[in-house]
């Protein structure tokens, strides 16, 4: 396998290879004994900090700092949350964790806990991740059994106790704050800052929310050091990254790729080359949520933060999505908007009502009912949700929109104009017409 | 004290209040949907936002409700870009609202209103239709909601979970079909303060079934007064007919009735909240009344009444009077100087809890349903909870000030002379019977239970047969003392009494 050095999918997937056993086996919860035998707490803390390890759910911040702001003396209870609602569309890649290296995250849990010294913990699991679900509750029941979690594990003073929770399909939910009011049994709506989560989150309390895959890289961290971890990827962007890719390509799937990886050999080993051998049209690179990126843009492009940064989008939450050449732009924009529409949880006016309106519009451009001042009131209902709602999700509805525009202007006044795409008819790119034509074909056979 | 600057004026603010409360201490007006001096701020209509001028960078620009005044913060409440903002934010409001202020009951002192020809005055930028909602929901017995007025500031939510703590009120789904609606687990109907969330709804989405398509809100007139429901006093308006708006064709009543009651904020008292018995209070005290006087039963003058109690009173020997705990505190004061001395006096509970009523709350509601028996038992002891403690077999007169007294505890050979304002069986079987103004026809002042002193302005003019107690106990003293049975207070003409008009034959169905 290309893409460099693996940190996580570094085993043979096989229907043991979760379980506490061969977790061992392969060295697991070595990193918990280290950190809780040989390390105090502030230290693990500076060691993440150092490590220059970089949220991996969407904003990419350095991890540790947020871990920093938690001071460890003040007497009150502490809360690390693992944010495994996972709700971006294009983004399946914490879902590999979840299922296949729940013990990782459980050890991670510990060790982020510890660090924090946090006595409760929850993850927060999204609703339709059933087999994720499952592989968890059963791991931390194992682990329980085990003595890895509840009082003095391992011998230690460190005491720490897990609740899984299941959230109930809300995409906002994916947003720190709201996943903690979602915990607290409310309605899932995100919260206005100040104050931050880390001053007062869960309950009120100095609260951590760091995503799956963030976590995941702690016990790495704790074992082979800051230094150790940063020899892995780039000097800006160290360590590896779980992509999710799906769209028009061969191989579609989950995959380790150390920062710096060169797109196009992504594309070429890994996805196995677009779909049918059609051509790249533009690519969605970390969830719908982050700027489209053409082919031109991205061609070129080293797969770490600043390169995409610099390219004007974003890595964002590793989702990516593929598009072929002779997809339908207008009609692209519209699925991301009824989403987006769809999702709003209603708490603040700009979302609420401009997510409608920017769907309803999208509709009407699609229906052929286009009017050339729709493009720029679709701006304009982008730039007046930038910044002023209390989560991103207006801003990310705005982002997706706008990237489009930018880009795409052209399909849109063709549309409109003509009443119909620019590639009515002419979507043979997937292939899939001629392999739904020979299904078809047999079955009648 | 922390100094900053709004519009670059320097101002001070209290450590830990937010950008608004400091302004709107300070008179400078920040729009807001959502925002409640008395609820916590949610921060989700955005119309607050204010721009933050750093030095040496962009600007930023936050929501005024929820961010903390900081030292030498900057803050700019009307640039360019905030009227932008402001003018999105509405676009955004008005998208779904219908606009349909030509039929909507808060027409005329809606915030929407007020903000929209504030700082957009346009009309919608939308081509594609509203979504639609649920027009007439009813929320409880005593509020409609209309759905699609509704800009979901959740200030109703707030205000079940926060104030009234009822929890009776939720958001229900999500995004642009976000509903309110009540809890499944709690009936709205058993929130005492229910109807608070029409005051504080900022658009017309919460409505008062009482004055649903009743009455437009520019032919009233407030005048302020004090809730006698309980001891708390609330400060409240009483909402009336305007007259010059006096409506001809219609019953004359409804130009002498209470339309509606709303808060009158006073942070001594109530705050900006009363309970559902204050807007109900037409309930108390537009009950049939008693506009007649009478001795033995039989229609008098006032003038004869007053000369006949007199008389009784002049030749008691043991008189015991039952004051009332509704007088207000000039009335009390007429009393004590002139009547009290004929009288062993005690006070009595004019009314008590009704059935199902709430007796006893944290947030308003007092145990004692009558508003100045704290002045009152400043003067006088309380009547014994045996009434027959106080009225003995010696007892020859008993005068009656008010309702509640115990008629069954007087004894038989007694005399009673009764004052009150309600028709009732008790007032035919009266030795002397005189009606009195109730609340809504004169001045006065109550104290409640704290000791606060509010006062309560005259909204309608009483009947002709009716006087106000304070102008009897005077023309009784001066008739006892051998003088003319006229009245001598300097009160205003339309106050006093006058006992030479002939008694009328039919009641006056209008009141004036």
């Amino acid at each position: 396998m290309s893409g460099g050095t693996k940190l996580f999918m570094n085993f043979d997937i096989t229907p043991t290879s979760h379980t506490l056993a061969e977790y061992k086996a392969r060295g697991g919860y070595q990193a918990l004994a280290k950190a809780l035998k040989e390390m105090k707490p502030d230290q693990v803390t500076k060691e993440v900090l150092s490590s220059g390890l970089l949220g991996h759910g969407g904003a990419a911040f350095l991890a540790g700092r947020k871990w920093g702001v938690v001071k460890l003396n003040d007497g009150q209870p502490h809360y690390l949350c693992m944010n495994a609602d996972e709700g971006e569309p294009g983004t399946f890649k914490d879902r590999w964790f979840l299922e296949n290296t729940p013990h990782l995250l459980l050890e991670s849990m510990l060790i982020g806990s510890y660090a924090l010294q946090g006595r409760h913990s929850f993850i927060y699991i999204r609703g339709e991740f059933d087999l994720a679900y499952r592989r968890m509750a059963e791991s931390l029941e194992e682990a329980y059994a085990a003595g890895l979690f509840g009082e003095n594990i391992m011998g230690t003073d460190f005491s720490c106790d897990l609740v899984i929770y299941r959230g109930a399909g809300s995409y906002v939910c994916g947003e720190a704050s709201a996943m903690l009011t979602s915990l607290e049994g409310k309605k899932g709506y995100p919260r206005n800052r100040p104050p931050r989560l880390t001053v007062a989150g869960l309950y009120q309390k100095p609260t951590v929310v760091n995503n799956v895959e963030t976590l995941a890289n702690v016990p790495y961290i704790v074992t082979h050091g800051a230094e150790g971890f940063r020899k892995v990827g780039t000097a800006t962007s160290p360590g590896t990254q779980v992509i999710s890719v799906s769209g028009h390509i061969n191989t579609p799937g989950v995959y380790e790729l150390e920062y710096g990886y060169p797109f196009a050999d992504f594309l070429a080993n890994e996805c196995g080359g677009m779909l049918n051998g059609s051509e790249l049209k533009c690519v969605v690179p970390g969830g719908i949520s982050t700027k489209v990126l053409t082919r031109e843009d991205i061609m070129p492009l080293a797969m770490d933060h600043n390169s995409f940064v610099a390219a004007g989008s974003q890595l964002g939450s590793q989702g990516m999505i593929v598009v072929a050449e002779g997809t339908c732009m207008v009609r692209l924009l519209q699925v991301m908007l009824r989403f987006y529409h769809h999702e709003s949880c209603g708490q603040c006016t700009p979302c609420r009502e401009g997510m409608g309106w920017l769907e309803r519009i999208s509709n009407r451009l699609v229906a052929g009912e286009g009017r050339p001042e729709d493009i720029s009131r679709l701006y304009q209902i982008s730039r007046a949700n930038d910044g002023t709602t209390i989560c991103g999700l207006g801003d990310a509805a705005g982002y997706a929109t706008v990237g489009i525009l930018d880009k795409y202007r052209h399909e849109f006044e063709y549309y409109i104009e003509n009443k119909r795409s620019m590639y009515e008819g002419r979507l043979e790119v997937a292939g899939l017409g001629e392999s739904a034509r020979a299904i078809a074909a047999s079955a009648v056979a | 004290m922390i100094e900053f600057f709004i519009d670059g004026v320097p101002m001070t603010a209290e450590s830990g209040q937010t950008v608004i409360q400091a302004a709107t201490a300070a008179g400078v007006l920040i729009p807001s949907f959502c925002w409640h001096p008395h609820l916590s701020a949610p921060g989700n209509c955005r119309i607050c936002m204010v721009e933050i001028e750093q030095d040496g960078g962009d600007p930023w620009f936050d929501i005024a409700c929820n961010m903390p005044v900081t030292k030498g913060m900057r803050i700019l409440t009307d640039s360019d870009k905030v009227r932008e903002l402001r003018k999105d934010t509405m676009q955004f409001i008005t998208l779904n609202h219908p606009v349909d202020c030509g039929i909507c009951n808060k027409s005329g002192e809606c915030l929407l209103q007020d903000h929209h020809y504030a700082y957009n005055g346009q009309p919608s930028l939308s081509r594609d239709s509203k979504t639609h909602a649920t027009k007439f929901y009813p929320l409880s017995d005593r509020i409609m909601l209309d759905n699609e007025r509704c800009i979901m500031c959740s200030r109703c939510v707030r205000f079940t979970d926060e104030i009234s703590k009822s929890h009776a009120l939720g958001v229900l789904n999500r995004g642009d079909h976000s509903l309110i609606r009540p809890n499944t687990e709690v009936d709205f109907n058993y929130d005492p303060y229910s109807d608070n969330v029409i005051d504080i709804c900022p658009v017309g989405a919460l409505l008062s079934t009482q004055l649903l398509d009743h009455a437009r809100v520019w032919y009233l007139k407030n005048t302020p007064s004090v809730c006698p429901g309980c001891e708390r006093g609330c400060n409240i308006n009483v909402w009336h007919r305007k007259p010059e708006w006096k409506l001809n064709a219609l019953s004359p009543r409804l130009n002498t009735s209470i339309d509606r009651v709303t808060p009158l904020d006073n942070p001594a008292v109530n705050g900006p909240w009363i309970c559902n018995k204050a807007r109900d209070l037409s309930k108390l005290l537009e009950r049939p009344r008693a506009e007649v006087a009478m001795v033995k039963g039989a229609p008098v003058s006032v003038e004869h009444a007053v000369r006949t109690a007199a008389a009784m009173i002049a030749i008691a020997r043991k008189g015991v009077a039952l004051v009332s705990s509704w007088g207000s505190n000039e009335e009390l004061a007429a009393y004590h100087s002139t009547l009290a001395p004929s009288f062993t006096n005690f006070v009595k509970a004019d009314h008590v809890p009704l059935p199902g009523e709430r007796i006893e709350d944290d947030v308003l509601i007092k145990p004692d349903k009558n508003p100045n028996r704290h002045s009152a038992r400043a003067m006088f002891d309380a009547l014994p909870e045996n009434p027959a403690d106080a009225l003995s077999a010696a007892t020859d007169l008993v005068f009656v000030w008010g309702e509640g007294a115990p008629m069954e505890a007087i004894p038989a050979s007694a005399r009673v002379i009764l004052l009150s304002s309600y028709a009732h069986d008790d007032n035919a079987h009266a030795d002397v019977f005189l009606p009195i103004s109730v609340q809504t026809e004169r001045n006065g002042h109550y104290t409640n239970f704290q000791g606060v002193v509010s006062e309560f302005q005259q909204c309608f003019q009483k009947a002709s047969g009716v006087a106000d107690a304070s102008a009897l106990f005077e023309s009784l003293f001066s008739s006892m003392s051998g003088g003319p049975a006229t009245l001598a207070s300097p009160l205003p003409s339309n106050q006093r009494m006058v006992l030479s008009a002939p008694m009328p034959t039919t009641p006056p169905a209008g009141g004036e």
